[in-house]
Order: structure tokens, then sequence, then C-alpha cells
């Protein structure tokens, strides 16, 4: 297998409620209370990512990576499907931020997204490897499965660097 | 919701005369003219918003629509960061285009937004003949696309796709390109479609 190749290839676009799982890199743009969330078995060198918008589904079924407490499963149970094993599963979350302070109802839906997420996995014994949640600045977040299990975090600036 | 072609060409009306105004105080602030393009209706999935508004970093002054009708969806003054310093170069007397937005761009942009925005809601508002308030504004220079996100999570309706009303505001002798955006609730839509039919029926 050549992994460079599969390095450079163009990303696959997680936009807002999509996931996907594989080996390919995948990224997710300009998420601002989003969350991107990553998993990579680092046994088996695939990965999952999904693109969260809002904490809770309330019964809804239709866009399952949507909402943190049926994206976490989601993702979870399609991994194990493909033989996954839980302890070989490696967490990074990124997003979550608060672009506007003082507006509207501010829900701060940024830190609730995040700490459903914390809470979905920890009620299944995974703990996260990486986070960067919070603040008041946009992120793009790429995961590469086959380097690494590499997750990087880009600003507006363009500056960008390893979680 | 799904518009029918009557319909979608009396909001696209709506969005002409909003638009007009904002244009034409714009127009004032600059001293020059200002260049308005035919208001465009995008239903997008908000899986897809990254294909309209992607990572490019600008300036958003954003509203939500208050009035009669509260919490009615948001009002959002896009200027791509370039034209955001040439925008503030232009009131401040600056030269510049390459310098760091401070403090008093901030100012100055929700200022411009402020102004735009009310003009906007004042045109449509007497045409639908209800009151339309904007809110205080939040500005937010970064992402483009993370501010839209942020805004669509925290709509009252539960939705897989926003209807955006867009309309391109132009000033070529400043180089400044800018959009006003609207983004209504259903429930304000469903009211905006049901007075501008009604306005239909007794003309």
């Amino acid at each position: 297998m050549s992994e460079p190749s599969l390095q450079n290839k163009m990303p696959v676009m997680i936009g807002i409620g999509e996931y996907h799982i594989g080996s390919e890199p995948m990224m997710a743009i300009g998420l601002g209370s989003c969350i991107g969330l990553t998993i990579y078995d680092k046994d088996r060198h695939i990965g999952a990512m999904v693109h969260i918008m809002l904490p809770e589904s309330s019964g809804r079924t239709d866009r399952p990576g949507k909402y943190a407490d049926t994206a976490v499963p989601l993702l979870l149970n399609k991994l194990s499907d493909m033989g996954s094993h839980r302890s070989s599963l490696v967490v990074k979350m990124a997003g979550g931020a608060c672009m506007f302070e003082y507006f509207g109802n501010n829900l701060n839906i940024g830190e609730r997204n995040a700490e459903k997420v914390r809470a979905v996995l920890a009620e299944n014994h995974i703990r996260i490897a990486a986070e960067e949640v919070g603040g008041k600045a946009g992120r793009t977040v790429a995961f590469y499965p086959v380097d690494g299990g590499k997750v990087t975090v880009r600003s507006a600036d363009g500056a960008a660097h390893e979680i | 919701m799904k518009l029918s072609s009557v319909q979608l060409d009396a909001m696209q009306e709506l969005g002409n005369i909003g638009a007009a105004h904002a244009a034409t105080t714009l127009s004032q602030l600059l001293s020059s003219t200002v260049e308005m393009s035919v208001p465009r209706i995008k239903t997008v999935d908000i899986a897809q918003l990254v294909n309209y508004i992607g990572e490019e970093s600008a300036a958003l002054v954003v509203f939500e629509l208050q009035g009669e009708i509260p919490h009615g969806g948001y009002i959002i003054i896009y200027i791509s960061r370039k034209s955001a310093v040439q925008l503030t170069n232009t009131m401040l007397g600056l030269t510049d285009p390459d310098r760091p937005l401070n403090e008093m761009d901030e100012s100055a942009l929700l200022e411009v937004g402020n102004i735009m925005a009310s003009a906007f809601l004042d045109a449509t508002a007497e045409l639908l003949g209800f009151v339309m308030l904007p809110s205080p504004p939040a500005l937010t220079i970064d992402m483009a696309h993370a501010a839209m996100q942020s805004l669509i999570a925290q709509m009252q309706d539960e939705i897989d796709e926003v209807m955006l009303f867009s309309t391109e505001l132009v000033c070529e002798e400043h180089k400044i390109d800018s959009d006003i955006i609207m983004m209504p609730e259903t429930s304000t839509l469903k009211t905006f479609v049901e007075r501008l039919e009604n306005l239909m029926k007794s003309s």
C-alpha cells in the first residue's frame, strides 16, 4: 500500500451533520459552534469523522451525525462493525467556539456540544486523547488516518497545527 | 418550505426593495456609486452550506429580526476581509489596503452594518405593513462558514435546510464587495409570503 499517495488525495469533505469512515483524508471546514470529532483506530489505520451541530437529537433519527448524542454511538458502532476494538481507538475533537458573544438567545451551543460529546464518550468508557474547543474563532479540521491518525486544526489566518 | 414561482417572484421583489434602500445608504456613506445585483434566493441543505459560504475570512455583521415577529431569523451583512479594509479605509480616510483591522474598524463595520440592515428592514417592513427591527448587532471577522453555521445552530426551528435571500452590493470606485443576506425562520417566511399574497390580491 502506498501511503503517501493516499495522504495527498483530496480529502473527503464532511458537511454539517455528515460523517465518513475509511482511510482517506477527511476535512470539516469552518467549524464555529459545531464540533469536528475524529476517532482513529491505531491498529487498523482507519478512522471516522463527524461534523456535529447540536447536542441533543430529541428523538430525531434522520441525520444521526448532526447531534452529539446520536453521532458518538453511530461512529463507535460503525467502527465496531468493521472490527475495531474500543481499546485501539484514539478520539480527538475540535470546534465548539462561540463566534458571537452576547448575541441573540446566546445558548452557548458550542460549549454544550463539547460537553455532550464528552459525556457520551464517558458513558462508553472512552477518554479523549486531545481536544481544542471553545474560544471565539472558527476552525477547519483535517484528519489523516493513514498518517497515524494525525489531526490538524487551521484558523482563519491559515495557520495550522496538530492536536 | 417550498415556494411557488409566484411566491419566489414576490420574495425577490421584497429583497429587491430592501437591498435598494441598503445600497442607497451605503452609497451616501461612501459618496460613491453602489451597484446592486438581482436578489438571489437559494434553498441550501446545511450539509452543503460550505459550497456557498466557505472558509474565507470575512467580516459578518449580524442582526436578529425582531419587532412584531420575535426571533424572526437573521440579517447578515457579509463583507470579504479585503473589502472590509477598503470600506473602513474609505470611511476613516486611510489608504493601506494590507493593514490589520483594529477596534476602530470594528466600530465602523458595526455602524455600516447597522445603517444597512436598518434601511433594509425599514423598507421591507413598510411594504409588508408590520414592524421589523434589527437587534443590536454582533460582529465577527473570521471564517465565514463558521459564523453562518453558528447562526443556523441557534435558529428556533429544527432545520435541515435554510433559505438564503442574498443581494450583492458593489462599489467599484473603492473596490468594496458586500452581500446583504436574509435568513428567515420558516414561520417568518410564511408570514412574509402571506402578506405579499394579500398585497397582490388587493392591488
